[in-house]
């Protein structure tokens, strides 16, 4: 197994990029050519626009609210903003777009979160106890369908030992292993969804690691370390037993044309991106 | 025929206390808000909200103390303040009931209610916890007793497909408004409704209400959109009462029109981190203000100028939006 992913001089040093760029790079970097993209607000529309600059230029994305195959020229700071109608080839409205999410039409999605498990369950409703919360966040959104609906999903997350957790506080959005409802058990989503299941979360990108998952156990596993976060630091900032024994070593850093692309044409504004 | 066109204070007059209402548009984006300052200046009460999804708008009514029932799957600001504590605050003094669906829950709800059918069915959220029967929160409050015709049964069903064989579907109960409030770019005289950009869910919402109120930037002769009836929305005979509020959606976007003021969203999201801060500043722009012309006046001219969008691209190309 190749333990030490190639680099050279192409690639940026650390302190000329951010946490924040590695995200949005690592993320672009999941996107196949030709595929079709889900995304929703924030750092998911970063990396789409990213990987339609850069290693996939022929990705059709759908932003949530109901917009097809944009090709914005200004960075849209959410789905339901009129920049991106721009170049697209459809504006139509959520129903057009979950329908399709519902149909089997979506290859990827994008999804954030507050809290994650090993199993890639997500919860962005509430920490604490449901019925007595300690805090509201804003809910499932498409979350929880996208999750549900889309061949493969990628979350983008800050790692911290209180996000990533053992279990997570609600089941927003479900991964590999779920709680099937009215009776409360745990089963494997493949059993959960039957004919119905068409895949499930592929990889987690926080600014630490990337992790992706074994479908047959569905739990999470340590793929890449981010230059600089050994295995000790990674281990503090998370909640559960982390395996290592799949880690192919360190996340190629940004190159220095996707930072280019990145500041200069993605978002020159500094939406996501203030300027370093 | 019965001339719909009436003033902002009437339209709003239409909406009872206790009333099942709904709104135009997505997050942050073409949000009837000129009727929301309305709403909050006529003292409505005891409202149920149900939405595809929420914003600024739903924490302004929550934090008046609109609000009784919320159903829906999300609440925040977006880029501009991701927690909603108004609904935060609201919820645990037990002012509040909070429902929580997905998307594509509430989406096929008001389909469901457009459509004319109690309910339809849907894949999304196996294994999750909105399907928790322990966290049915207006079972819990012994609201599914039948009494309200807009509370269902249940939150969900379940039943086995009985065509494909593929498995125990999830069944969503249709969503049957009072009055859904829509803001458009363009209304006609008789009430055709032509909304221009991405039209998220507003035509189930409309559909799926008793009651249609259309807030537009401008009312048109009915014969100019009769010119491209393709890009038209709602036919006259759904919309119940029309009114025009130029800037009416302000502080959310508008395609077209105006870029949402983020700067304004946010001076709202951070005073609503506390309760005194939320009534402070609803007194000095909500209930301090006797009308949206005075709204707009105290906002001035060249704050909503820097706002207005460029007629190529739709958008506000001098809105400062980054920190670059």
């Amino acid at each position: 197994m190749e333990k030490v992913l190639v680099q050279n001089k192409m690639y940026a040093a650390p302190g000329e990029y951010t946490a924040a760029d590695l995200l949005a790079v690592a993320a672009a970097r999941e996107v196949n050519n030709d595929e079709v993209v889900f995304a929703g607000t924030g750092l998911p529309v970063l990396a789409v626009m990213l990987a339609a600059q850069t290693t996939a230029p022929d990705c059709k994305v759908i932003y949530e609210a109901g917009t097809i195959g944009s090709r914005s020229t200004s960075l849209p700071s959410s789905v339901g903003d009129p920049r991106c109608v721009e170049g697209c080839s459809i504006a139509s409205g959520l129903l057009d777009v979950f329908d399709q999410l519902q149909r089997g039409r979506v290859d990827l999605a994008f999804l954030g979160g507050a809290e994650i498990d090993q199993y890639g369950n997500v919860n962005t409703t509430v920490v604490g106890d449901y019925l007595n919360p300690d805090m509201r966040f804003p809910g499932s959104g498409g979350n929880n369908d996208i999750n549900s609906l889309a061949k493969r999903t990628v979350f983008i997350m800050v790692q911290e030992k209180r996000r990533f957790k053992e279990e997570v506080d609600y089941l927003t959005s479900p991964g590999w292993r779920v709680r099937q409802w009215p009776s409360g058990e745990w089963m494997h989503r493949r059993q959960a969804y039957g004919k119905k299941f068409l895949g499930g979360p592929s990889a987690v990108i926080s600014n630490m690691a990337v992790y992706r998952f074994d479908e047959e156990t569905g739990k999470m596993y340590v793929d890449t370390l981010h230059p600089g976060i050994t295995e000790e630091i990674l281990q503090e900032n998370t909640g559960f037993t982390l395996d290592f024994s799949r880690c192919r070593g360190e996340t190629l850093p940004p190159t220095h044309e996707e930072l280019d692309i990145l500041y200069g044409v993605v978002d020159p504004e500094g939406i996501f991106l203030p300027k370093k | 025929m019965q001339d719909k066109r009436c003033s902002l204070k009437e339209a709003v007059q239409m909406i009872q206390d206790g009333s099942m209402i709904t709104f135009s548009g997505f997050t942050i984006w073409r949000r009837p808000m000129a009727a929301i300052y309305e709403m909050l200046r006529q003292g409505k009460r005891n409202l149920h909200l149900i939405e595809v999804n929420s914003g600024t708008h739903t924490e302004m009514l929550i934090g008046a103390g609109a609000v009784s029932i919320w159903e829906s799957c999300w609440n925040g600001h977006e880029l501009y303040g991701k927690v909603p504590y108004c609904m935060d605050r609201k919820m645990k003094s037990g002012e509040i009931i909070v429902e929580d669906y997905s998307h594509q829950h509430i989406l096929y709800r008001m389909q469901a209610g457009a459509a004319g059918v109690p309910y339809l069915p849907t894949w999304a959220s196996r294994g999750t916890d909105i399907l928790n029967p322990e966290y049915d929160m207006l079972g819990k409050a012994g609201l599914r007793d039948g009494k309200n015709p807009h509370i269902p049964f249940q939150k969900f069903g379940y039943a086995p497909d009985p065509f494909y064989d593929e498995g125990e579907i999830i069944l969503v109960p249709a969503a049957r408004p009072d009055v859904c409030i829509i803001h458009a770019q363009q209304v006609g005289e008789e009430g055709t409704v032509r909304v221009m950009g991405q039209t998220f869910s507003d035509e189930q919402a409309a559909k799926a209400a008793d009651k249609v109120i259309v807030i537009a930037e401008e009312i048109v002769p009915e014969s100019y959109l009769r010119e491209d009836p393709d890009r038209n929305l709602l036919p006259s005979y759904m919309v119940d009462a029309i009114v025009e509020v130029p800037w009416g959606a302000h502080p959310t976007g508008m395609y077209g029109c105006y870029d949402v003021d983020g700067a304004f969203i946010n001076d709202f999201a951070t005073a609503s981190k506390t309760e005194s801060g939320t009534q402070d500043w609803l007194d000095e722009w909500v209930y301090g203000v006797g009308s949206h012309e005075e709204y707009l006046d105290k906002l001035n001219v060249s704050r909503l100028m820097n706002l207005r969008t460029n007629s190529f691209y739709k958008y506000s190309t001098r809105a400062k939006r980054g920190s670059n």
